[in-house]
């Protein structure tokens, strides 16, 4: 006689398989599309806390030199980046377009002698803010190594209630 | 050696002056110097109008621009232009300055610039489509005599953004005008007496989207018949640098004194222009009005041979088709020096290029990979 088992224990295992990964999916998704941006320096730079009026003259580069005179260098986060999202929301208030508009009019007037350099991950924003003195980028705060030197910003670091970067 | 010969070594280590540092700067990717960053700018024009002018369609101007940085803080400038012409086309340098940036508050540079007299000059120089408008307000057109349009010597600038005012500055001293007022002294000042300038404005912190300023300038000006002026002219503006609106308004008086005993001869000119960006799906529209004048005293001896008396009203209509790509429909309605009033069309397509991929060039990777 063919013996019978229930079925409903593979199934609910399998189920149960496929509701974690799930999970875990969004959960990654979900990672990637909040959290805090944390504006990074290269270590040596002299600044430990700047305005938000004056983060927005660094990123629209009106301010070009920190106070020790380094020329300030850009590192932006290429199209689709969630924390590009935030940055040219927040501090540029600009959209993608307009963004793209205004570094072309700022290089024209000769306002500035370049516009910001491309990153196209947080590794590469990493190794490019240890190469070159002056850099300064942003990333997810999640993100932020020790050899980054994270700004604070109106006296707030990614986390503080009221940090402007949330 | 003959004289050819000397001149083609002089010209062979200028040529090799100017690449050295630009094929060197080239594969140092991870250098603090600024990179080559090459950006053009072209219009393509239709023009009906009342006036006894030719009509049809016209090629504006091809514009290029290079900035090249050849060390941190040195970075060479230069904008060329070419111009289609009814005999053939023209190309000018229209900006070539070396700069050397100490700090946000101090630039040193030589060479050939737009004079920072004029706000509409330093914004837009020849880049049409970044103004709004199909053309430049009289006052400050290409080719006026009105106000010098170009200025060529030494010039110093710097801004304090972050102080409660933002205040920036701009002074130099160079050639004045040519002996053809409308130009710069490009090969020597004609008269051997140096022009100067200042230029201020404030963009307060509080207020960003503000930016309010003046300027001065002053030269000696000297008529076909060799009577000379004292020179000076006095600006003002005041912009809003948003798009919904965008205002920008601008006065200047323009006062020769002769430097013989006689009467003092004041010329004014002033344009006030508003814009809207439309919002939500028609945020590609924007519909503008400028209203401009040019009042030049009939018996100014500089000014009267060019009949630079005007009174204009534009309305238009700027649509953004694409990101760097606009077309301009303009109606003209303007009054010049025999008190008649004309219309006229202006239809412009002006775009700006760089490189493909979504960035400027100033954004190129520093791996040297385009996106």
């Amino acid at each position: 006689m063919k013996s019978w088992r229930p079925r409903w224990p593979k199934r609910c295992m399998l189920l149960a398989v496929l509701s974690l990964a799930a999970l875990l999916w969004t959960g990654s998704a979900f990672a990637q599309t909040s959290g805090a941006i944390a504006i990074v320096t290269h270590p040596d730079t002299r600044v430990d806390d700047v305005t938000f009026l004056e983060l927005r003259k660094i990123f629209l580069g009106e301010q070009q030199f920190w106070s020790d005179r380094t020329r300030v260098i850009l590192l932006v986060r290429a199209p689709v980046a969630y924390e590009r999202d935030v940055v040219l929301n927040r501090i540029y208030q600009m959209r993608e377009a307009q963004f793209r508009q205004y570094w072309v009019a700022k290089v024209f007037r000769a306002e500035v002698s370049s516009g910001p350099k491309i990153v196209y991950s947080t590794d590469m924003a990493r190794q490019l803010l240890a190469a070159l003195p002056g850099a300064v980028a942003f990333v997810a705060a999640r993100d932020v190594s020790p050899e980054m030197k994270v700004l604070r910003i109106n006296g707030k670091l990614p986390g503080d209630s009221d940090y402007p970067l949330q | 050696m003959g004289s050819f010969g000397a001149m083609r070594v002089i010209l062979t280590t200028v040529i090799t002056g100017l690449l050295i540092p630009f094929s060197s700067a080239a594969p140092q990717q991870l250098s603090t110097t600024p990179p080559v960053q090459i950006l053009g700018f072209a219009d393509i024009n239709y023009v009906e109008t009342d006036r006894d002018i030719d009509e049809g369609f016209f090629l504006g101007q091809l514009v290029g621009h290079v900035s090249a940085g050849l060390s941190e803080r040195v970075t060479l400038f230069n904008e060329v232009s070419v111009t289609a012409r009814p005999d053939r086309y023209r190309i000018e340098v229209e900006r070539l300055f070396l700069r050397y940036d100490f700090s946000d508050w101090l630039k040193v540079s030589g060479g050939r610039y737009h004079t920072p007299i004029s706000y509409w000059n330093t914004a837009f120089h020849h880049g049409l489509w970044l103004q709004t408008t199909a053309r430049r307000p009289e006052m400050i057109k290409f080719g006026t005599k009105l106000q010098p349009v170009h200025f060529v010597g030494l010039q110093i600038e710097g801004a304090f953004p972050t102080t409660p005012l933002g205040l920036a500055y701009a002074a130099g001293v160079g050639n004045g005008r040519a002996e053809d007022i409308g130009r710069a002294g490009d090969s020597g000042d004609v008269n051997n007496h140096r022009a100067w300038l200042v230029n201020v404005f404030s963009r307060p912190l509080a207020i960003p989207y503000l930016r309010i300023g003046a300027a001065a300038y002053g030269d000696r000006a000297t008529t076909d018949d060799d009577i000379e002026f004292d020179e000076t002219i006095v600006s003002f503006h005041a912009v809003w640098l948003r798009e919904d609106p965008e205002v920008a308004v601008e006065y200047a008086r323009i006062a020769h004194e002769p430097r013989s005993d006689g009467e003092t001869f004041d010329s004014d000119a002033y344009y006030v222009q508003v814009a809207y960006r439309l919002p939500g799906r028609g945020s590609p529209f924007k519909p503008y009005v400028r209203f401009e004048e040019v009042d030049v005293p009939d018996d100014d001896p500089l000014f009267a041979p060019f009949d630079l008396d005007y009174e204009g009203v534009v309305a238009g209509l700027r649509i953004d088709f694409t990101t760097l790509a606009a077309l301009k429909v303009e109606y003209r309605s303007e009054e010049f020096e025999t008190n008649e009033r004309f219309g006229s069309l202006y239809v412009q397509a002006s775009l700006a290029f760089g490189q493909t991929g979504g960035t400027v060039p100033a954004m190129e990777s520093v791996t040297g990979v385009r996106p």
